[in-house]
């Protein structure tokens, strides 16, 4: 191709060339603030050469269009650890909520929590009141008011409870929309992408499945793979088919003993969903184990009480003198599931009170002694009913704190995360370089602080050896 | 005449330890040498022998210690992140073959870093 139409097709193909390229470059900056915008680069493809009077003239360029600089194992990463926070987000916000039950200074107007452990120590101080004049109405009257306090704060914690487990079961059926309509679109997505560029990166395309990928995983945990031209498979993290190319499998609920469940097909997914992450990984989490976990031990230390107390009250003596059928002060429960729910007081004649002992006149006080004497007894799973109540709540209060230890952490790695991603991937001045150099500085130093306060540290508490650290 | 004994005033452990945290979540490395000099100014002032610094150290590491299991979750993190795009890096600069399957398999063991 010796002619001059081939030197002005070699310029024009050059002046074309810087044409497209000037196209992305202003693309770049009018998507700048787009979310999920991966930055297009232009690429050419090198022409043969034109030969002129046997003359070789270079090589030209086409553009063939734009590659997004973008980087997969970095934004699974990235979205890997975006479903552990979302997880540990959910989880935290419902632990505080369930936490706020059990701190009756928490100060929330709306906070109704009663103080569980006040209210134990009140109920078996009355009766070593009682024990002092055991014929004494008010006496009598106030073991039956600090009882009802007791039960009161109990089924009402209990209720709240039942309450915030219902409200999360909402919260997490209402995910499952969500999570469907992000996978269909997937699915489309993938269609496109594979007709339009199964072979190369699709650009705006590909762009908007991984904002549909990076919501999809603050909703649920997902595992994704790449297959043949250019698609993309999604799976839960328990490996059910979410998305297969072009075909989206649907999330749906069904109840089961009062609870929702989740279903792909015909598979019930729930476990695997619990422990796989995401906003629904938090609240079925929260749903399934924190909230049954707080239940049984408050059922647990409503279950001993009324059973003890109950017990020994109908082994005594009341003011009438009947021995041993003075009755039930609470709610007799049939088993230790539901006890704290159903807790109330049951006696209203504080005659019936049985403070004296069986075959004992009226005015002993021997089993009133006896029924003050259970708060030092341990009649809650080996524990007295106080310390029960107060391991219960530094319990629940250390899984709180282990929690939101979690959360910082993956929130901080997702900053650091989407800093690399942004520098690398979207449209920025900064390159590849230097974010690389800054994430290496800024991981020496933190290393360098971590290492002389934990000796520091470790030191002042007298678990490590008194030296200094360079 | 009282004897002059070197003031060895010293930021609470706990808002030092918080604020490494968040230097290194957002990757402010400047503020994170600055504070590392600091820890170092520290380490130097610092006198087991002191009982009095002894005892105020003790009540403000009893004190730090959520703040400090943060900063080492976010320290573990950070680490498994920077692993990750050593591993990139390389294989943009060539030196690694890329292939698609292996890099899924990085991203899955990477993810098991700092996240337990």
């Amino acid at each position: 191709m010796g002619t001059i139409s081939s030197a002005f097709s070699l310029i024009s193909q050059a002046l074309d060339a810087d044409q497209s390229a000037l196209s992305v470059v202003a693309n770049n900056v009018a998507n700048a603030n787009t979310a999920g915008y991966t930055e297009e680069t232009p690429t050419w493809r090198e022409n043969a050469p034109i030969e002129i009077n046997g003359v070789s003239y270079g090589s030209g360029v086409t553009s063939t269009g734009s590659t997004s600089v973008r980087d997969r194992v970095l934004e699974e990463r990235l979205n890997q650890q975006q479903q552990l926070a979302s997880a540990s987000g959910a989880r935290l916000t419902a632990l505080d909520t369930l936490q706020a039950l059990f701190t009756p200074d928490s100060g929330t107007a709306s906070s109704t929590a009663g103080d569980i452990g006040t209210d134990l120590t009140s109920f078996f101080s009355s009766f070593s009141s009682l024990e002092a004049n055991p014929t004494n109405n008010t006496l009598r009257q106030d073991v039956l008011s600090t009882a009802a306090t007791l039960a009161g704060d109990i089924s009402n914690a209990a209720a709240s409870m039942n309450s915030q487990k219902s409200a999360l079961d909402q919260d997490a059926a209402g995910v499952t929309s969500q999570v469907n309509a992000l996978t269909t679109a997937i699915a489309q997505l993938n269609q496109q992408i594979e007709t339009t560029s199964p072979n190369a990166d699709a650009g705006t395309l590909e762009d908007q499945r991984q904002e549909d990928l990076s919501q999809l995983s603050k909703l649920i945990g997902v595992n994704q793979v790449t297959t043949e031209n250019n698609g993309l498979s999604i799976t839960t993290t328990s490996g059910q088919s979410l998305v297969s190319d072009g075909s989206s499998f649907q999330l749906t609920t069904g109840t089961v003993n009062g609870s929702t469940h989740f279903y792909v097909g015909t598979t019930d997914v729930t476990s695997g969903l619990t422990s796989g992450g995401g906003e629904l990984g938090g609240y079925l989490t929260a749903r399934d184990q924190d909230i049954p976990s707080a239940m049984a031990s408050l059922d647990q230390l409503a279950y001993s009480v009324s059973t003890q107390i109950n017990a020994l009250n109908n082994a005594g003596t009341d003011l009438a003198g009947d021995t041993s059928n003075a009755g039930n002060i609470f709610s007799e429960p049939t088993e230790v599931s539901g006890s704290a729910a159903s807790m109330s007081v049951v006696m209203t004649d504080p005659n019936h009170i049985a403070a004296a002992g069986s075959g004992d006149g009226t005015g002993d006080n021997s089993n009133a002694k006896t029924m003050a004497n259970l708060a030092n007894k341990a009649i809650v799973d080996g524990q007295t009913a106080t310390n029960y109540y107060s391991n219960f709540v530094t319990t629940l209060g250390s899984t709180v704190s282990g929690v939101q230890t979690e959360n910082t952490a993956q929130t901080a790695s997702v900053t650091q995360l989407q800093t690399q991603r942004d520098a690398l991937s979207s449209v920025s001045l900064n390159d590849e370089a230097t974010s690389m150099q800054k994430l290496e500085r800024s991981y020496q130093a933190a290393s360098q602080v971590f290492a002389i306060l934990n000796t520091i540290m470790a030191s002042a508490l007298n678990q490590g050896v008194e030296t200094s650290v360079s | 005449m009282q004897e002059f004994r070197p003031h060895r005033e010293h930021p609470e452990l706990k808002k030092l330890i918080a604020e490494a945290s968040r230097a290194l979540a957002c990757l402010d490395a400047d503020r994170l040498e600055e504070l590392a000099l600091s820890c170092q100014a520290l380490n130097r002032a610092w006198l087991p022998a002191d009982v009095e610094m002894r005892t105020n150290l003790a009540r403000e590491a009893t004190e730090a210690s959520g703040n400090m299991a943060v900063f080492a979750r976010v320290l573990e993190a950070t680490r498994a992140n920077l692993h990750v795009t050593n591993r990139l890096h390389d294989l943009r600069a060539g030196r690694l073959e890329y292939d698609e399957v292996q890099a899924r398999g990085w991203a899955r063991t990477e993810s098991g870093h700092g996240d337990n």
